[in-house]
């Protein structure tokens, strides 16, 4: 009798924690991200949502990339992060830049750890993350006629200043596409989002590079053509 | 016959490198965060120590699967755990894995229960599957990946996301809903002894598939044998050394057997040293 009643009480403990486990483990989980099954298959890379320097085209990444996370474990800025799978499905554990949170100084030290050679090892020139647009209805200095300011800042931050960002003779900055490696320093330090009309808006914006499209369509062919 | 001294069991040195496994995986991030000491990076999916690494061998296959492209480094960093699983059979497992540690501290905490602990301890296993599931389990990983095309065991594997946890903890200060798999593995492991490392373990089942021409075995002598059959009640992975399947592909050499054994008829040996008997049914009769 007395033993009978023990496995009661046990057997409603671990009911009643197995409840808890579950419902706490379902509850934890925000299924409202789920709801658009696309977004589990879609590349989570986006404006200012970067692959480390020296990535391979976007298409292979997620394939090629073992999620060891070394190149975060030695990134000294901690600017690489994981996506979650949550938000990015099977692109979960492949690591990203976000350059308003934390741009990538190019320090290169990512690209010589990574097994796999999801981050091909090259030099500092050869980066290409992305390319900075300006938006020139939001730079302080394109505004110079409302604003009145001459700012000049990314200029100043840019790792290849006067190579991959030049100022015209009104110190309006423009971005020469070619050079440009896509660190996101200057989309980082910006301060357009300080001036009020502007309600928080940066001026510069990294786009990530279609690459194949950038390969067949250099530059040079569009302005001849 | 008395146990055998403590630093001369084999289980010992076990303990103490698991232990020194763990701390290295989850201490890492630690290093890496707060001294900016680089020397060790990643985890078991890929540890690199210097300028060197080594590349787990199921997570580096799927890799080149789905990118269906080759990177010498990577094979290089493979060649190290398939040479160990080569001479040494699923070591990886039973003296390195984060989650075997895991699994060994609750079952010695569960051994520290008065009058149960034993019992506990050496539990009988409830749920009891065919072995070959273990091979399933491999094809079905690689299957599943080839489908989706995407490596699935590197995001899921529980040997790594021990590791993965502790440095995102570190890092950035969250922990991700991954953890599930590794409640869930180390729940599992109640009812019956290492179930997930048993019966569905991928990377488990690729080292014992390269360890099935192992050198390293434990060879049971069935003249020593005096039939007690502790080593089948001490074997984690549910295997029965009493009856010479110490040297079947399941086992990972954790020497459980080995010191549990009163009369050494159990023991460590090198394939080529010694002629490998399995001691057939009327050799057994004839002895007890």
């Amino acid at each position: 009798m007395k033993k009978e009643k023990n496995t009661k009480g046990r057997r409603e403990f671990l009911k009643v924690t197995l409840g808890m486990f579950l419902s706490g483990a379902l509850t934890s989980c925000d299924l409202s991200q789920l709801k658009n099954p696309r977004t589990m298959i879609k590349s989570p890379i986006r404006p200012n949502i970067l692959r480390p320097p020296g990535a391979v085209p976007e298409e292979h990444f997620a394939q090629k990339c073992i999620r060891c996370g070394r190149c975060g474990e030695v990134c000294p800025y901690h600017s690489i992060k994981y996506f979650d799978v949550k938000e990015a499905g099977v692109f979960s554990g492949t690591p990203y830049i976000n350059v308003m949170e934390k741009p990538c100084y190019l320090c290169m030290k990512c690209v010589y750890v990574c097994p796999t050679g999801s981050l091909v090892p090259c030099s500092k020139e050869d980066v290409r993350m992305g390319v900075a647009v300006i938006n020139r209805q939001i730079c302080v200095t394109w505004q110079q006629q409302k604003t009145g300011l001459m700012c000049k800042t990314c200029f100043d931050v840019c790792p290849f200043a006067g190579i991959a960002i030049k100022i015209d003779h009104d110190f309006r900055p423009y971005i020469i596409e070619e050079n440009c490696t896509g660190c996101g320093i200057c989309a980082y330090s910006c301060i357009a989002d300080t001036w009020y009309e502007n309600k928080g808006k940066k001026a510069i914006t990294i786009m990530p590079i279609k690459w194949k499209k950038i390969k067949e369509v250099s530059l040079k062919s569009v302005k001849n053509s | 016959m008395a146990r055998k001294s403590f630093w001369k069991r084999i289980t010992i040195w076990r303990y103490l490198f698991l232990l020194a496994c763990f701390i290295v995986i989850v201490g890492n991030p630690f290093t890496n965060y707060y001294w900016n000491i680089n020397f060790i990076q990643g985890w078991f999916q890929s540890l690199g120590v210097g300028n060197l690494w080594v590349v787990s061998p199921l997570e580096g296959l799927e890799s080149i699967l789905t990118a269906k492209a080759f990177y010498m480094p990577s094979l290089i960093g493979m060649v190290v755990p398939v040479t160990l699983a080569f001479l040494m059979g699923r070591v990886f497992c039973s003296w390195m894995c984060p989650i075997e540690f895991l699994s060994l501290l609750t079952d010695k905490i569960l051994g520290l229960i008065p009058k149960w602990g034993t019992k506990l301890k050496y539990r009988p296993d409830l749920i009891r599957l065919p072995k070959k599931l273990l091979w399933f389990a491999l094809v079905t990983e690689l299957m599943l990946t080839m489908i989706i095309g995407y490596p699935l065991f590197v995001w899921w594997s529980p040997p790594g996301l021990v590791g993965r946890e502790t440095m995102f903890y570190v890092f950035y200060k969250h922990i991700t809903v991954e953890i599930a798999v590794v409640v869930v593995v180390l729940l599992l492991n109640l009812p019956t002894r290492r179930f997930f490392c048993r019966y569905l373990c991928p990377l488990g089942a690729t080292l014992a598939l390269i360890g099935k021409w192992r050198q390293l075995v434990i060879r049971y002598d069935a003249s020593k044998c005096v039939g007690c059959k502790v080593c089948d009640t001490r074997c984690p992975m549910g295997i029965k050394p009493s009856v010479g399947e110490s040297q079947s592909v399941y086992c990972w050499n954790c020497a459980e057997c080995v010191d549990a054994c009163p009369t050494n008829a159990l023991q460590f040996t090198w394939r080529d040293k010694g002629v490998i008997k399995v001691p057939s049914a009327s050799m057994k009769e004839v002895k007890l």
